[in-house]
C-alpha cells in the first residue's frame, strides 16, 4: 500500500477507512523524530501528518493555545516566548537521544503529546498530560471524535486527553489540540549541594522540599558527570535544585536554602544551560550507548540503582527528585536488571529509550504489563482501534 | 428525569440478592429496610430521590471485589457512593441497583513525607488529608467547598476542583495513584508513588469518570508544602466588564494568583448581609484575589496587582494586612451559597465554564434570560479559569418554578457551549447535565466515550443512567461500518 499524506482530519479519516478495508497497518509519522521510540514493529504504510501544522488560536491572557498536532516545536516555542509564556511541563527534545530525522527539525507538539514527554519541571508543575485540555482526532475506526475543550476547567465526559497522552499514536490521529500555557518565570538560578550517597542525595532533596522555599526542580548528578558539566560539589553526588520566579523571590529563597543546606549557587545563564542538558539527557545521549529510563518513587531509586552491577560501566543522571533515572550503558545485562528491580517495587516502570547494542527485538521497550492490565489495555485499544490499524504493537505485543 | 427502566427480574429477586450480599459481607453491613435506606436516597442534588435495591457497606477491599464479582455474575447493577455530596446526582440510587457505600473506608494508610504523598482509603474526607499533614507544614491542594464532608474517593470520581485550581490544579493533577475494583471484581492498581503512567494513562481516565469505570478503593495523593504567606485583595468595580478586564490583565502580566474569585451585585449583597465581611455593597462586581508564596514575592506581586486593578478602573481596593483580614475577605465568598439560600427559598447552582474573555457577553445573556424566565440569578465565578457558578433563585412551592429554573439553567449551559466553553467545570455531568451532553458533543464523540466504558464494563452494570443521554449496547457500539466494501476479519473478537 502506498503512503498517505493527509492535510486534515477528513483526509485522515479516508486514509484510515481505506486501511481498515484493506487490512493494512499504518505508521503515524509527522517530523519522524520519535520513530525509534517504543517497541519495534513493522507497518504496511506511513500516514504522514506533518501537513496538519500551524497555530490556530493563541490567547496568552486566557492561558490557552490551540494548534495543530503537526506544528513543529520550534514554532510553538517561538510563539510562547514572544508572549513570555511556556509549556510548563518543559518538553524535552528527543533529537539528542534519537538523532534528527531531518536537519534542524525538533519534533512536533503531537509527538510530545503522543509520548507524554515532560522535563525537569514535571516534578512540580505536572506532565504533558496535565496540560492537554482537549483535542480532535480520528480513531482507528475511521471516525472523527473530540474530547475535552478549550477552557481550563472542564469535567464534561471522560478525560480522553489523558489517554491520548502517552498512547504513542495507537488510539487516534490528532489534529487540533488545545494546551494550557503559563507565564514563563522572570528569572531562575540553581543551588548545588553535595551528597555522599545517592540515598543521601534523595534525602537532602526531601528536606529541601519540606521547606516553604518552593524548589521547582531537583536533579542528582554523580561526580564524574557533575565534573563534566562544571558543577562538581567535590562529593560523590551533586544535587541540583532549581528556583524560578520573580527576581526578589528567587534571591530570597536561594538565600534561605544556602543557609539551610550549605552548597553554592549557580547563576541564571549557567543554570539554564545545565537544566536544558539535564532535560535532553545530553550527558548520556552524547555517548553511543543504550539508554534506559526508570520512573519510580524517589525513595525506591537507591534500590533500583543497587541492582546494577558496578562493573557494567553505566552512566546515570537522575531528575524528578530521584524519581526519574536515566541510565546509559552498553551491556545487555542492564535492561533485565532494571526490569527485575522495578518489578520488585510497589510501582514504577523501566523503558528502553534508545537501543544501540541491545535490540528492541530482543527486549520489550515498555515494562511488560500484568495479566489484568494487559487485558484492560487490549480492550481500551480495541475500543478506539479494533483492527489495529494505528501504530499497532508500538507499545505492547497485540496492542 | 428519565432513568433506565428497572429490571423487574432483579426487583423480584431482592430477598435473594440481600441474602447473597449478607453471605459476602457481615449481615450488619447490608441495609435493606426502606426506613434505613432513606439516608441514601439522594446526594447533593437533592431534587432527585430514589431508594436503592439495597445498601451494602463493605469493610475490606476484598469484600468490595466479592460484592462486585457476584453482582457482575448475577447481572445486578451497582451505584457507588462516597460521602454523597455530588451536586450532579452522580450517586443517585437506582431502584434495581445495589448502592455500594464506601463510608467505612475512613483510614489514612500512610503518610510518606520522603515521597511527598499520602495513601488513604476512599472514604477519608478531603480536609482530613490536610489535617493529617499540616503539623508538618504540608497540605493537600484541591479544596472543593464541600471539603469538610466530601470523600477523596468521590473527589477522584468527580475530578473535584476548588478555588485554588488556577494555580494548583484539579484532583487529576494532584493524584498519583489509585487502586480500583472493576465491575468484574478485579483489583487493579493504576499509578503509584512514581510519576507518569508509562502505558495508557488509565489513572487519568478513571479520574472524573463519575463512578462508571470502576470503584476507587485506595488513593495516593500528592501533598505540597504550605506556602509561607498568603495575602488577598478585595476589589470592587462599578462595571462587570472592567472586572473581567482586570482578571485578564493580571494573567497577561505573568501573575498566577492562588485564587481569583468574582461575585456579581446580587451575590455581593447577599454575602455581605450574611457575613459582614466589609464588601462594597454598591459594587457591580467584586474580585477577591489571593497571592501566596514567599513573603517578599507576595508583597511584590500584591503591589503589581493593585496597580493593574486600579488601571482597569477599580472603584475600591483593600489589601489584607493580617491573616484575620484575609479570612474575612473569604468569609463572604465562602458563605455565598448559604447567603443566597437566605434570600430565596430554593436555588439551583450551575457550573459551566467559558473562555474568560466572553464574560461580559455571558453577563448580558444571563440578564436577559433572568427577565425571560422571571427568576433572579446571583453569580459567583472562579474568575481565573472562567468557571461560572450562577445561582438561580426560585421557590419550589410555586408550581412550575423548579421546571422554569431548570430550563433557565439549561439555557445558561447552552450559552456556555455556544461561547466556546463547556457544560461543567467541576460538578460533573451525573444525571443533572446528562441530557445536555449532545449540545457539547456529537453522537460520534459520545459513542467513542461509551466504547471506553465498554472496555471497563461491557454489561453497563456500573452506575448506568449517568453521564450519557443514550445507552448503547456494547455490541452495537463495537460494530464497524466500513467504507467501500465488507468488514474485514470477521473472525476478530469484538465485544
Amino acid at each position: 500500500m502506498t503512503d498517505f499524506q493527509v492535510s486534515d482530519l477528513g483526509e485522515a479519516r479516508d486514509a484510515i477507512q481505506q486501511a481498515v478495508a484493506a487490512k493494512t497497518r499504518l505508521e503515524l509519522v509527522a517530523a519522524g523524530t520519535k520513530r525509534h521510540l517504543g517497541r519495534s514493529a513493522s507497518y504496511d504504510a506511513v500516514l504522514d501528518t506533518s501537513a496538519m501544522a500551524g497555530i490556530i488560536d493563541y490567547q496568552p491572557e486566557e492561558l490557552v493555545l490551540t494548534l495543530r498536532a503537526g506544528t513543529p516545536m520550534n514554532v510553538v516555542e517561538k510563539a510562547l516566548a514572544d508572549a513570555r509564556q511556556m509549556l510548563a511541563f518543559e518538553p524535552p527534545s528527543m533529537t539528542r537521544i534519537l538523532g534528527e530525522a531531518k536537519q534542524g527539525v525538533r519534533g512536533t507538539i503531537g509527538g510530545v503529546i503522543a509520548a507524554n514527554l515532560s522535563g525537569p519541571r514535571r516534578l512540580t508543575a505536572g506532565a504533558a498530560r496535565d496540560f492537554l485540555l482537549g483535542f480532535e482526532a480520528v480513531s482507528g475506526r475511521g471516525e472523527l471524535f473530540k474530547s475535552g475543550g478549550k477552557v481550563m476547567k472542564n469535567v464534561t465526559g471522560y478525560d480522553l486527553s489523558k489517554l491520548m497522552c502517552g498512547s504513542f499514536g495507537t488510539l487516534g490521529v490528532m489534529d487540533e489540540v488545545t494546551l494550557k500555557t503559563l507565564p514563563a518565570p522572570e528569572t531562575s538560578c540553581s543551588l548545588l549541594v553535595g551528597a555522599d550517597t545517592f540515598a543521601d542525595a534523595v534525602a537532602r532533596i526531601s528536606s529541601i522540599f519540606a521547606t516553604p522555599h518552593e524548589p521547582g526542580a531537583a536533579a542528582i548528578l554523580p561526580s564524574a558527570i557533575a565534573g563534566e558539566e562544571g558543577v562538581d560539589s567535590g562529593r560523590p553526588f551533586t544535587v541540583v535544585i532549581r528556583l524560578e520566579g520573580i527576581e526578589a523571590s528567587v534571591a530570597d529563597r536561594l538565600g534561605h536554602l544556602l543557609d539551610l543546606s550549605g552548597g553554592e549557587a549557580l547563576a541564571e545563564t549557567k543554570s539554564v544551560k545545565l537544566w536544558q542538558r539535564i532535560r535532553d539527557v545530553q550527558p548520556i545521549a552524547e555517548k553511543p550507548v543504550d539508554i534506559w529510563k526508570v520512573s519510580c518513587a524517589p525513595s525506591d531509586a537507591p534500590q533500583v540503582l543497587a541492582a546494577l552491577d558496578p562493573r557494567l560501566e553505566t552512566r546515570m543522571i537522575a531528575d524528578w527528585a530521584g524519581g526519574l533515572i536515566w541510565i546509559g550503558g552498553a551491556s545487555p545485562r542492564i535492561g533485565p536488571a532494571l526490569r527485575q528491580a522495578v518489578a520488585g517495587l510497589d510501582s514504577g516502570f523501566a523503558m528502553l529509550v534508545r537501543d544501540v547494542s541491545v535490540t528492541r527485538e530482543k527486549i520489550p521497550a515498555f515494562q511488560p504489563l500484568s495479566a489484568g492490565h494487559y487485558e484492560l489495555h487490549k480492550r481500551v485499544k480495541a475500543s478506539f482501534d479494533p483492527l489495529g490499524v494505528l501504530n499497532y504493537e508500538r507499545m505492547h505485543e497485540g496492542i | 428525569m428519565q432513568m433506565p427502566a428497572p429490571d423487574q427480574s432483579v426487583l423480584d429477586r431482592r430477598d435473594d440478592i440481600c441474602a447473597a450480599l449478607k453471605s459476602i459481607v457481615p449481615a450488619t453491613c447490608v441495609i435493606e429496610s426502606r426506613e434505613s435506606m432513606r439516608a441514601f436516597d439522594a446526594d447533593g442534588l437533592s431534587a432527585y430521590r430514589q431508594l436503592p435495591l439495597a445498601v451494602v457497606l463493605p469493610e475490606t477491599v476484598d469484600q468490595i471485589a466479592a460484592v462486585m464479582k457476584w453482582c457482575h455474575q448475577q447481572g445486578v447493577k451497582i451505584v457507588p457512593r462516597g460521602a454523597g455530596t455530588s451536586l450532579s446526582g452522580g450517586a443517585l440510587p437506582l431502584e434495581d441497583a445495589v448502592l455500594l457505600g464506601l463510608g467505612k473506608f475512613n483510614r489514612i494508610l500512610e503518610i510518606d513525607y520522603g515521597n511527598r504523598c499520602v495513601v488513604a482509603q476512599p472514604g477519608v474526607t478531603n480536609l482530613a488529608i490536610t489535617h493529617a499533614v499540616q503539623a508538618d507544614g504540608f497540605y493537600y491542594a484541591p479544596d472543593p467547598s464541600s471539603q469538610i464532608a466530601c470523600s477523596v474517593g468521590g473527589n477522584v470520581a468527580e475530578n473535584s476542583g476548588g478555588v485554588h485550581c488556577l494555580k494548583y490544579g484539579l484532583t487529576t493533577n494532584n493524584l498519583l495513584g489509585v487502586e480500583i475494583v472493576t465491575m468484574e471484581g478485579e483489583i487493579l492498581r493504576l499509578g503509584g508513588k512514581h510519576l507518569d503512567a508509562g502505558d495508557y494513562d488509565l489513572l487519568g481516565v478513571m479520574t472524573g469518570s463519575e463512578g462508571l469505570l470502576g470503584v476507587v478503593s485506595q488513593v495516593t495523593l500528592r501533598i505540597l508544602q504550605k506556602p509561607a504567606t498568603a495575602r488577598a485583595l478585595l476589589v470592587g468595580f462599578e462595571d462587570t466588564g472592567d472586572a473581567g478586564t482586570a482578571v485578564g490583565d493580571i494573567i497577561a502580566a505573568g501573575i498566577i494568583p492562588a485564587g481569583m474569585e468574582m461575585m456579581d451585585g446580587l451575590a455581593i449583597q447577599a454575602a455581605e448581609d450574611f457575613a459582614n465581611a466589609g464588601y462594597p455593597r454598591e459594587a457591580a462586581a467584586l474580585l477577591i484575589i489571593e497571592l501566596d508564596g514567599p513573603q517578599v514575592e507576595v508583597d511584590a506581586l500584591i503591589e503589581r496587582v493593585e496597580g493593574i486593578v486600579r488601571a482597569a478602573g477599580a472603584s475600591s481596593v483593600r489589601v489584607s494586612q493580617s491573616e484575620e483580614e484575609r479570612n474575612l475577605f473569604w468569609a463572604g465568598r465562602k458563605s455565598a451559597f448559604p447567603a443566597v439560600g437566605r434570600i430565596s427559598p430554593d436555588y439551583l447552582c450551575m457550573d459551566g465554564t467559558i473562555p474568560r474573555r466572553r464574560l461580559p457577553d455571558m453577563m448580558r445573556r444571563m440578564a436577559s434570560l433572568s427577565q425571560k424566565y422571571g427568576l433572579r440569578v446571583a453569580n459567583v465565578f472562579h474568575a481565573g479559569d472562567g468557571n461560572l457558578h450562577p445561582l438561580i433563585l426560585f421557590d419550589a412551592n410555586q408550581p412550575g418554578e423548579l421546571e422554569r429554573a431548570e430550563e433557565f439553567g439549561a439555557d445558561i449551559l447552552r450559552g456556555c457551549v455556544e461561547m466556546g466553553g463547556v457544560l461543567t467545570g467541576e460538578h460533573g455531568v451525573g444525571v443533572e447535565k446528562r441530557d445536555l451532553m449532545n449540545i457539547q458533543f456529537t453522537e460520534d464523540d459520545l459513542k467513542q466515550q461509551q466504547r471506553l466504558k465498554c472496555a471497563f464494563d461491557p454489561g453497563h452494570l456500573l452506575n448506568p443512567g449517568k453521564v450519557f443521554p443514550h445507552l448503547h449496547r456494547c455490541a452495537e457500539l463495537g460494530r464497524l461500518h466500513v467504507h467501500k466494501g465488507k468488514l474485514p476479519h470477521p473472525d476478530l473478537p469484538r465485544f
